[in-house]
């Protein structure tokens, strides 16, 4: 048996259930800290270091980035346990443009 | 400013020490916190039970650009948004006020001076200085000005001193966070 991540296979359920997913993302703050927004997604998600940190880099150049995806109410507890720790962070359907 | 900031000792043990004057200055800025996340209670709620399961009127966000920065929106979509907030704006203004109220605690309670975070009161302190910094950084406008005329702010501008704490408070969170890291 493969191991995927599952990030994927939230997706993958999501696809053959026939909803949507939904997408938290993080955007660009210039008063959070790059070694702050790394840490809070190590924290509240369990991201390796790098994971966590090639996720900071995308929102730091590219002014955001998507950090989880899943069910409309697993989005909404992410983005509020985001905002909890001062991360600038919204959530919506995947299939809106970003 | 003379602490040396966090530094690790153990498995589950982040101490600093701060003068004084800083132990001062950190318990005042994490009460205007206090203070200013209890301007949002909501007083007017007219279902009590509503109320007590934390649902409140509001459901615009807050006029006041920090509070606004504290309490941000969830959704793009002012709708969506607005209803978010009504159901979860009172837990989060509650759990932000408990990082302040924590940090405030531990250096209150530190008459020598010596904070001793666990892993969860480290991550509370986080918390709390980085609502601090987003509260100064509204009034310092770090959106639009560069930090090079941050840098250039005149010696009598008021805003310099502001400025001057903000940075100290970044380095103090980077120093925590790089001991917090050393472990993982």
């Amino acid at each position: 048996m493969v191991k995927t991540d599952t990030h994927i296979e939230e997706q993958i359920r999501a696809i053959f259930s026939g909803d949507t997913p939904w997408v938290t993302i993080v955007w660009d703050d210039p008063v959070n800290l790059m070694t702050y927004v790394t840490y809070v997604l190590m924290e509240l998600f369990g991201f390796s270091k790098a994971k966590a940190h090639e996720l900071m880099m995308k929102v730091h150049t590219e002014g955001k980035a998507v950090v989880s995806t899943g069910s409309r109410e697993e989005m909404e507890h992410d983005v509020a346990r985001l905002h909890e720790y001062g991360l600038w962070a919204t959530l919506q359907r995947g299939d809106q443009a970003l | 400013m003379t602490s040396e900031g966090f530094k690790r000792h153990g498995s589950n043990s982040y101490i600093a020490e701060f003068a004084e004057n800083e132990r001062e200055i950190l318990i005042n800025l994490a009460e205007q916190i206090i203070e200013l996340l209890a301007e949002r209670i909501d007083h007017g709620h007219e279902d009590p039970l509503a109320a007590m399961v934390g649902i409140t009127s509001h459901d615009s966000p807050p006029e006041d650009e920090v509070l606004h920065r504290l309490l941000p929106n969830a959704y793009q979509d002012q709708a969506d948004s607005a209803e978010f907030r009504r159901y979860t704006e009172s837990t989060l203004r509650n759990k932000k006020q408990a990082h302040a109220m924590a940090m405030r605690m531990y250096l209150k309670s530190a008459e020598d001076g010596v904070i001793d975070l666990d892993h969860d009161g480290a991550n509370a302190w986080l918390g709390a200085v980085n609502d601090i910094r987003l509260a100064l950084g509204v009034r310092l406008n770090v959106q639009e000005r560069t930090q090079g005329e941050l840098e250039l702010l005149a010696p009598d501008d008021p805003l310099r001193g502001v400025y001057i704490v903000y940075g100290w408070l970044g380095w103090l969170q980077e120093g925590l966070i790089e001991a917090l890291m050393d472990d993982s």
